[in-house]
């Protein structure tokens, strides 16, 4: 046999873990305590507010003006107090200094603002009514994705166990970076939820290529899962690099909409990998050994 | 090559050629011609391009579902109606359902009733139909108005944008559960902008007020005598011209000649505009319209009067003659040439049924330097986010050989998409670009399960290898991508604004992906493995 050529032989750069070692309890229980460590914040913040995530004005209504100006923060803070604002300073490389001022309210806003002589950069109100039918919609279109995605894993896989597997996964994607929405002070905008959204796309296909390589191909468990985990871990661990790369390029760059998606993104997707290789690979084991046999 | 056996590679490039036509195409043409073309074919949304963005329901209620009969006198009952309201005629609509719907055995679903104030509650409504002789109860009452209006607001608006002399703005109807919005899209505009020349509803009237004598006093009374759909001809608002005896802004109009002419002429005669009122409103009445004396004639926009006329000598004898009924030409003056600019807008672009509610909508305004600045950034931090990518399949693979083809299609679908956007015409906005970096992601992630299939322990050198194992690799792929295309297609329909575009173009990006680039990337591979494995044989001899 000659040597395997250069391309077949690829580096091995993975750490051989021994799942050997530990017991499906043992495994499935650190994504489990995780996923209700996050509904318990969830929870708190609903009996607290009222809302299980902080809402964004594009919710709840409200303003939202990056004004260009040469005052201070404390200035800006002082001379908007009607508004009862937040303000945020924005980096900018040319050298003027923007705010974004943040406020609930939407009558006479702009004229707050022009009266004291800020130069606005961007616009954006949404008015109360409106914003309350956004969370309604919101909550539609999370619910009607998530419900699609389940039929269709069931319907791939049509057996209980692995499916469930993934639409549990699925789900602790989407719950934890909520959680550390609230914990990081990050509200619910049109921007993250696109995010969550995409993270059921992401986080289904490195548990569909999991149970894939489990369930549906020859080979012994550990020898398959390995497989499927090099090939999973590649794909997330690139997604995880573009997201915190553009991130933080958004964010210094002053760009709105992208930090939010890719933040959101990154805390997702690490949150994918701990579910896809702890949680749903626990249960798969339990499904190959024991529950095939009942 | 085989051209047959890598049909997908040939796919590709082909898609690949006519994408560069569709985004460069336009700019050669244009530099070999003398015409005028951006470098690149894409239209920007406002969030790249800086503009105004308006959303707003409009004012209103509609009554379904109500009982007309053969005898029911539409003009009459508007009238009726808007009396018991405290409101204007054209404040009430009255619309039977089409001819279509009733052969269809709906008879009575289309029927409806419409008024337009923010005044009026559902109550109050349904008692004034009730006395009106309408069987109506509180739940037949929505909040809304009928498509027919939306349309209509939609047509008008659309005609005020263009004739305000700003390119490129759209109007149309977004919904939102059960609720419907206007959506007003103007580039390059400011929000006071946009809000003068959409709010009200650009309604025109010439109102004239005149004192009549009863029992020994002087009383003043309003008469509407015209209004937007009288007029035709309709001029541009000009500058004062003192030379040809014109000293305020106008806009040179002419009223029909249908019997309008006729009846405003002789309303006039009968006022006594013609005789003792002839020059005879004093100065500034348009201050205090309510109080002026004399016999004036008013210009009313939006309800508010925007100029107060004495009749002058010249137009009372034209009208005195009758001269006037045959050629009705004249000019509407105003305070400023603002005004005449938005009359001479309204005018022609007539009035609509009812006015957008600003205060329960979202309003979105961007400076074009601000925006301009966006783009590039976004760029920016698109490229940034590819090269980050490139790292980790570098580092993963090692070898050139896989990573290289493998970025390469993965901005091929970027690529692609690009010139998807330019065909449609989607206006690119930040959310898309958020949609091209999702499809990066997704599309890199495929290449990924192709490539570690594909380069499995064993060769490929039999095409039924390569084969099962590229049916393997798309098995996940494609069930991965039906996943992202199911959790993406709500947000096509609700409208959740920035959303839909985000949707759009992951969805479209997952399709391409799937359904041409990452197959050519598996083929790619096969190009590559077979020659190594060829170059090994002849070593090996």
């Amino acid at each position: 046999m000659v040597r395997m050529s250069a391309m077949t032989d690829l580096p091995d750069r993975f750490p051989d873990i021994d799942y050997t070692r530990y017991t499906n309890r043992q495994l499935a229980a650190v994504p489990l305590a995780v996923l209700a460590v996050a509904l318990a914040i969830l929870a708190a913040w609903y009996v607290m507010t009222g809302t299980p995530v902080a809402l964004g004005i594009e919710f709840t209504g409200g303003t939202e003006v990056q004004i260009q100006t040469s005052a201070s923060q404390s200035e800006i803070q002082q001379s908007l107090s009607g508004l009862d604002p937040t303000i945020q300073p924005v980096q900018v490389s040319q050298g003027t200094q923007e705010y974004v001022v943040t406020t609930q309210q939407t009558d006479g806003v702009r004229q707050a603002i022009e009266s004291q002589g800020y130069e606005i950069a961007s616009f954006s109100e949404t008015s109360a009514s409106f914003g309350t039918d956004s969370v309604r919609l919101t909550l539609i279109g999370l619910g009607i994705a998530f419900v699609g995605m389940s039929l269709l894993i069931f319907l791939l896989f049509r057996s209980f166990v692995p499916s469930i597997a993934i639409v549990i996964s699925a789900f602790s994607d989407i719950v934890i970076p909520l959680a550390l929405m609230n914990v990081l002070g990050l509200k619910l905008s049109l921007g993250t939820v696109a995010a969550l959204l995409m993270l059921i796309g992401y986080s289904v296909d490195s548990d569909v290529l999991l149970n894939n390589h489990i369930l549906r191909r020859r080979g012994e468990f550990y020898e398959s899962a390995y497989r499927a985990m090099r090939t999973g871990v590649t794909m997330t661990l690139t997604s995880i690099a573009a997201m915190t790369v553009m991130s933080a390029a958004a964010f210094l760059l002053a760009i709105p909409l992208l930090p939010q998606i890719g933040l959101v993104l990154v805390m997702g997707l690490s949150a994918d990998l701990m579910n896809t290789y702890m949680l749903n690979l626990s249960l798969l084991r339990w499904y190959k050994y024991e529950g095939v046999s009942r | 090559m085989n051209l047959r056996e890598n049909w997908r590679i040939v796919l590709l490039v082909i898609f690949t050629i006519a994408s560069a036509g569709i985004l460069f195409g336009p700019f050669v043409a244009a530099q070999a011609g003398g015409g005028d073309a951006g470098p690149v074919s894409l239209d920007y949304g406002l969030q790249l391009s800086g503009g105004t963005q308006i959303r707003a329901p409009l004012v209103g209620m509609t009554a379904d579902d109500v009982e007309f009969t053969q005898d029911t006198n539409f003009p009459e009952k508007r009238r009726a109606i808007a009396e018991d309201l405290g409101l204007e005629p054209s404040e009430v609509r009255l619309s039977a359902g089409g001819r279509q719907a009733q052969s269809q055995a709906q008879a009575q679903s289309g029927n409806t009733i419409e008024v337009f104030s923010k005044n009026v509650t559902r109550a109050e409504f349904a008692t004034t139909l009730q006395n009106n002789g309408f069987d109506v109860s509180q739940d037949q009452i929505r909040n809304g108005v009928t498509a027919q209006t939306r349309e209509t607001v939609v047509n008008v608006l659309s005609d005020k944008i263009n004739e305000g002399g700003i390119s490129g703005g759209n109007v149309k109807t977004a919904a939102a559960g059960n609720e419907y919005f206007v959506v007003v899209e103007v580039p390059n505009a400011g929000e006071q902008e946009v809000k003068d020349l959409i709010s009200g509803t650009g309604r025109v009237q010439i109102v004239a007020r005149y004192p009549v004598r009863e029992n020994g006093t002087t009383t003043y009374r309003e008469t509407p005598l015209l209004n937007n759909s009288d007029f035709t001809d309709i001029g541009a608002a000009q500058q004062a011209d003192p030379q040809s005896g014109i000293n305020q802004p106008h806009v040179p109009v002419s009223i029909r000649q249908d019997g309008s002419a006729e009846r405003y002429s002789q309303s006039l005669q009968d006022f006594g505009f013609t005789r003792e009122g002839i020059g005879s409103c004093p100065p500034n009445a348009d201050r205090n319209p309510d109080n002026a004396s004399g016999y004036c004639l008013y210009t009313v926009q939006n309800g508010r009067v925007v100029y107060a006329a004495s009749m002058g000598q010249q137009l009372a004898q034209s009208m005195n003659g009758g001269d006037f009924a045959n050629s009705p030409s004249f000019v509407m003056t105003t305070t400023n040439i603002s005004e005449a600019q938005q009359l001479a807008v309204n005018l022609r672009a007539g009035s609509i049924p009812t006015e957008l509610n600003f205060t329960a909508g979202t309003t979105y305004t961007l400076l074009p330097s601000v925006a301009e600045r966006f783009k590039l950034f976004s760029l920016i931090a698109g490229l940034v986010a590819y090269l980050a990518v490139s790292g980790v399949v570098f580092l993963r693979y090692g070898s050139p050989r896989v990573a290289v083809p493998m970025l390469a299609t993965a901005a091929a679908e970027v690529f692609l998409l690009l010139g998807f956007a330019s065909v449609i015409g989607l206006a690119l906005d930040l959310s898309h670009i958020a949609g091209f970096i999702a499809v990066i992601g997704t599309g890199v992630d495929d290449l990924i399960i192709i490539a570690d299939e594909i380069l499995q322990e064993g060769k490929v050198a039999t095409g039924k290898v390569f084969q099962s194992r590229f049916k393997k690799a798309f098995w996940v792929i494609g069930a991965a991508a039906a996943t992202t295309i199911l959790a993406m297609s709500p947000l096509t329909v609700l409208s959740l604004g920035d959303l839909t575009g985000f949707a759009i173009v992951t969805i479209v990006g997952v399709l391409l992906g799937v359904l041409v680039t990452r197959p050519a990337y598996g083929d790619i591979l096969r190009n590559l493995m077979l020659s190594e494995e060829e170059r090994e044989r002849y070593t090996e001899q």
